[in-house]
This record gives C-alpha cells, structure tokens and sequence, in this order.
C-alpha cells in the first residue's frame, strides 16, 4: 500500500475530506442548535413581555394577572410550556403547571432577560426566561418566568444532526470520486512514461518521449541520459569484445601453427590438446564476432526490404558446399515476391545463421518455406534432426548459453538469430518440426 | 601441380606455403590484389586460395575479373570477416569454397585437394542425356544451353541417373547410392530432391516412371 502512488494519494484525500466534513458536522450542528435555541427564547420572551404588561399587584402584595398568555399549551397541564409570577407573598403560575411550581430564583435580573437551564417540574430539562419587574412605583417586585421543555431542541438537532450526516456521507463520496479522478489524471503521464520505459528496456535505441508535463520532465530527462549512457557503455564493451574476438584469431593461427609442429614432432598427445583448445577458443571468438555483428544490426526502419527467395537461394549456394551442408536436400518454398522488412544485409546474417544451423543438425533435409500476408511475413525453417527437448528451447534462446558449447549445439546459431529478429522487431518461435527436426519460426509485423 | 596463394599476411602466407608445399604442390604467393590478378591471368594454376582482404585490389574484385576473363580455376575463398553477406558475395562471385579464418591447415589442404579431385580425373568430362550435359570436371550442368547451378548432392543424383541413361531407378537405390544406407523416411529426402532440381532446372528434366523409379528424361520433350 505504501509503494502505490495512487492509494497514498487516495487515501490522503479520502482522509482529509472526511475530517473536513466530520469537523463542518460538528460545527453545523452547534450553529443549528443555537439558532433555535434563539428562537425560542425570543418566543419566550415575548410571552414574558405579555406577563409584565398585564401583571399587577393585589392589595394583599399578590401579584395579580388582568390577562394570562393566549397560547394554549399554558392551559394543558404537563404541556412543556408554563409560565410563573411571583413575589415573596405569593404566587401565580399557568394551569400547566398544575400542582408544581418553577424552582425559585437567585440570579434574576431586573434590567434584561436572562436564561439558564434547570432541572423543571415533571423532572425534566427546561429552558427557564426570566427577570424581575416592578409594576408600580413603590411596590414590591414580581420575578416573571417562563419555562420550556428543552427535550424538543434536542430532538431536533438530533434530527438535524442526522440529516447532516446523510448528506455529509453523500458529499464525502462525491468529493473522493473527484479526487480519485484528479489523481487518475495527474498519473496518467506517469502511465505513459512505464509504456515508454518498456519499450526502452527491449531496444536500447529508444527514448522516453520529451512532450511530458514540466513537473516530470527532469525526469524523462535524466532517464534518457541514462539510456545514451547505457547504450554508450554497450557498444563500448561490443566494441572491445570484437576488438578482442580479432585479436586472438593471430594468436590462434599461431598457437595452430605450434600444434603442427608438436605433431610433427611426434607429441601427438600434446597436439591433440592444443587442438582442442584452440578449437574451443575458435568457436567462442567466432561466437562473439557473429554477435558484435548481430549487435550492429539497425531497426527496421520503413523503407528497409530484402527479396526473401533470392537471398536465401545464395546463402543455400553456401550451405551446400560445407562440410554438413553438402549431403543435405534444401527445399526452398517461399513465394518469389515475398518481400521481408529487413534490410537486406540483416536478412543475410539472419538466415545464414539459422540456415547453417539447421544444415549442423539436420540428417537429409532442410526446409525453408515462407509465407507473406498484407502487414506480416513469416519464415519456417525446418530440419529432419534430432531437434531440441522442449525444457531446452528457452535455453538454446539464452543470450548467455556458453559459447563453448556452441561449436556443437543448436546454441550459437539460435543465440545469433534471436537478438538479429528482435533487433529487426520480428519474432523468433521454436518448436517440433513435422520433418521430425526442429522448426524455427520467425515472422514479422508491420503496419503499411 | 601448381598453386597461387593470394594472402597479404606474410607469416600465414608462409605457413600456407609450407603446409602445402608439404602437401606435394608447387605454390606461388601473391601479397596484394594486382600481383593476384596478374598471376592468375597469365599462369596456368590448378587451384587458387584466395584471401578477400587485400590492399589494392580487394579479392572479391580480382576473383569477378578472372571469371570474366574466363579464368575457371577451382578457387577456394579464406577470409577473416566470415560473415554472411560476404560468404554469398564470395560464392556468387564465383568462388568454389570458402573457409573462414581461422582454420586448421590440414583442413585447407583437404579442401584444395577436394577441389582438385572435382576439377581432375575424368577422361571424357561431359555426359549428355537429353536436354542436360553434366560437366563432371566443374560438377556444373547445363539445360538446353542455359547453365544451372547444383549442389554436389544434386550433382552425384543427376550424374547416377545419367550413368544409367534410360533406366528407372528407385528411390531406395538411389538413397542407398547418395547416403551409403537407406530407410524409409529417405524416399522422401529423394522426393524433396526431385522436386528441388524440377524447380530449379524444369518440370521435365526427371520422369516419374511410377512403380520403378526416376529416370532422366531422354529427348527431354
């Protein structure tokens, strides 16, 4: 989780968006609760307002009501809503009130409205307005209350507390499907850098594209610059490897002239060594001379094509004065105007490897057939040879099979001819040949 | 008999000398492309070893003036590059074989003598049946006057069928003659080449005679 971009991205903005919107919740509810919290006490008050304006005092100092509030909740006992007027010789209170009375006060005010919050008749919560007022001059004073069940506020911010939410979760979802889509295409650039990446780890010679968004190019750029240095540094070690593999064929030449003589001398034993060896460094310098070329070989660029039956027809002419080649039939059967693109250099090498390596192995025959559909070529060569286990196929591909052992198995030849098809952006199959051998299949794709 | 050794490095044109020199051949060396080409057209060699780098003249050019000028040696083609694109220039040139460099000397000798055995030894060196003449002194034949180019096996497959002019030989003798032994699945190496040489010289050159065998076709109607 932690390696993917994407789901740290998504994650954050997930997180972040619901602490946004669990805070905006909290705050929301408070603001509402408060609203109508005001609003009732408003209501309160001016029911307090009516209480003072018809409120007088008896002649025996008790307060007296010349019109009591006309809401009717007052009259219901036990209704939530009651009101209370008193002054220290009595008292007069709503018919709600019934046979209770609002818990005395200590802190009301004479020049506002004031609230709190009590413990009501009924033992309930109330909402409690009062204040102080004096209806005569000299006469005593007279606390007004009026008092409301504060259950109902409650319940509504609840119910509003849950609408909220719904709503809040459905925004949630909203704002982190946006946000997923923000990162789907702030990474897409980065998608399409892995799909150039690829196709620079299968040809050396490509290059990331430079039209990149400015945050990502220094990276395409320093990528590249690593690309020119790799290619750089591989063509320097092909180049010495060649410069290597030229190199030894004097030495070899004259180590095989000592051999000679060895035997001349009678130090058969001796020679037969030397020869063996020379052998085996022959085969390993011839190995990486075919690959340095291999190596040179260009992509196929458009205009690039070779007449497939002629060239093979020459490289048949070659086969068939080798040692192996010599005792073999060749059957040729590729269309005359069957055009591969490839130039036709490449071409050569190509089949001349795979040509001579069928001729090594087969035991009467070697096939060549072709085929040319519109946008694709392919090639089969066939042998009648003991051909390859399939365990073995992947290996007999191997870039690194031992060079050593090339001079006698299918290694070398197949080594050669897949890097020069994957050089030319063709494809290289091995299987079962109906000749009892081994087929070699190679075919290519191109768009025209 | 005498040889020309083209080669420009002295210690391996040497030791080419000496080996064949051992071998029982008289040898001249050439060191560059011109002394080559002059050598070649004016002595009479058996056979030519001919190295392809060469200052002056590169050999691939000195081996395309001799086949123009006629000179029809037996030349067998040694060279460093051993690359493909240069074995099929070398042969189509006109080379009779080609060895890569390096090579052990006693296979150079066997390859000369090779080419010298192909080249010598017949007293009536054309068989004509039909429509082809087999030149057995160059392994090469021709079909109505046009040349064709053939494999030694594809030679030796003519060549005995031409030794029994008239006569159906069957798959299996055939086998038996070209691989010393034969089982079934090489009537059908036979039958590829048939195929091969129809394809390659024309439909009438081998009849089917069916139930006996092939046989070369006699009036070549």
């Amino acid at each position: 989780m932690q390696r993917s971009l994407r789901v740290r991205l998504l994650l954050g903005a997930a997180i972040a968006i619901l602490l946004a919107l669990a805070g905006s919740w909290v705050g929301m509810t408070i603001l509402f609760e408060r609203h109508i919290e005001r609003r009732v006490k408003e209501e309160l008050v001016r029911d307090g307002k009516q209480l003072a304006a018809s409120v007088s005092i008896g002649a025996d100092g008790v307060p007296v009501i010349a019109r009591e509030p006309g809401d009717a909740r007052f009259e219901k006992p036990a209704s939530g809503l009651y009101w209370q007027v008193s002054t220290p010789r009595g008292m007069l209170r709503s018919r709600s009130l019934w046979d209770q009375a609002l818990p005395a006060s200590g802190t009301a005010s004479a020049s506002r409205w004031s609230d709190r919050l009590v413990a009501g008749p009924f033992e309930k919560e109330l909402l409690l307005v009062e204040r102080v007022v004096r209806p005569e001059r000299g006469a005593a004073d007279v606390l007004l209350q009026i008092g409301y069940e504060s259950a109902p506020l409650h319940e509504s911010r609840a119910q509003f507390g849950a609408e909220l939410a719904v709503f809040l979760a459905l925004l949630w979802v909203i704002l982190s499907a946006a946000a997923w889509v923000q990162v789907e295409l702030g990474l897409r650039p980065l998608r399409r850098v892995r799909s150039e990446l690829e196709a620079l780890q299968r040809d050396p010679r490509a290059r990331l594209d430079a039209a990149h968004p400015l945050e990502i190019e220094p990276l395409i750029r320093a990528i590249n610059e690593l690309a020119d240095t790799r290619e750089r540094d591989l063509e320097r070690a092909r180049r010495r490897a060649a410069d290597l593999a030229h190199g030894l064929k004097t030495p070899l030449a004259a180590l095989s002239a000592q051999s000679r003589r060895a035997r001349e001398a009678g130090a058969h034993a001796a020679a037969d060594g030397l020869d063996r060896a020379i052998n085996a460094a022959t085969a390993a310098v011839e190995g990486e001379l075919a690959r340095s070329r291999a190596a040179a070989v260009r992509a196929a660029s458009a205009g690039d094509s070779a007449a497939a039956q002629s060239l093979i027809e020459s490289i048949i002419r070659v086969v068939e004065r080798t040692e192996f080649g010599q005792r073999l039939v060749f059957e040729v059967d590729v269309p005359e105007e069957m055009h591969v693109p490839v130039a036709a250099g490449d071409f050569t090498e190509l089949m001349g490897a795979l040509i001579e390596n069928a001729s090594h192995h087969a035991r009467r025959r070697v096939r060549i057939s072709g085929a040319a559909s519109p946008g694709a070529r392919q090639l089969c060569i066939d042998d009648d040879g003991p051909g390859i286990a399939p365990d073995q196929i992947s290996e007999a591909m191997a870039r690194g099979g031992r060079l050593d052992e090339a001079g006698t198995g299918h290694g070398l030849g197949l080594a050669i001819a897949h890097d020069l098809v994957g050089a030319t952006r063709g494809r290289i199959e091995l299987s079962r040949s109906d000749l009892g051998g081994l087929r070699v299949k190679i075919s290519w794709a191109f768009a025209r | 008999m005498r040889l020309l050794v083209v080669e420009d490095d002295i210690d391996v044109a040497q030791d080419l000398a000496r080996a064949l020199q051992g071998a029982g051949f008289i040898v001249d060396t050439a060191g560059d492309g011109e002394t080559a080409w002059f050598k070649g057209s004016t002595e009479d060699y058996a056979a030519v070893v001919l190295d392809l780098g060469l200052p002056k003249l590169d050999g691939l050019s000195v081996l395309k003036r001799w086949r123009s000028a006629q000179r029809d040696f037996p030349v067998l083609i040694v060279s460093a590059r051993s690359d493909w694109t240069e074995k099929v220039d070398g042969i189509e040139a006109g080379a009779d074989d080609y060895l890569g460099k390096p090579f052990q000397i006693p296979e150079l000798v066997a390859r000369v003598r090779a080419l010298l055995r192909r080249a010598a030894g017949h007293a009536s060196p054309a068989i004509e049946v039909g429509k082809l003449v087999l030149d057995t002194s160059r392994m090469s034949a021709t079909w109505a006057g046009r040349p064709v180019r053939l494999s030694q096996l594809e030679f030796r497959f003519l060549h005995y069928l031409a030794h029994h002019a008239g006569c159906p030989i069957s798959a299996g003798e055939l086998a038996e003659h070209l691989y010393g032994a034969s089982d079934t699945n090489d009537s059908n190496a036979i039958e590829a080449l048939v195929v091969r040489l129809r394809r390659k010289i024309g439909p009438d050159v081998i009849e089917t005679r069916r139930g006996f065998g092939y046989a070369l076709a006699q009036n070549g109607a």
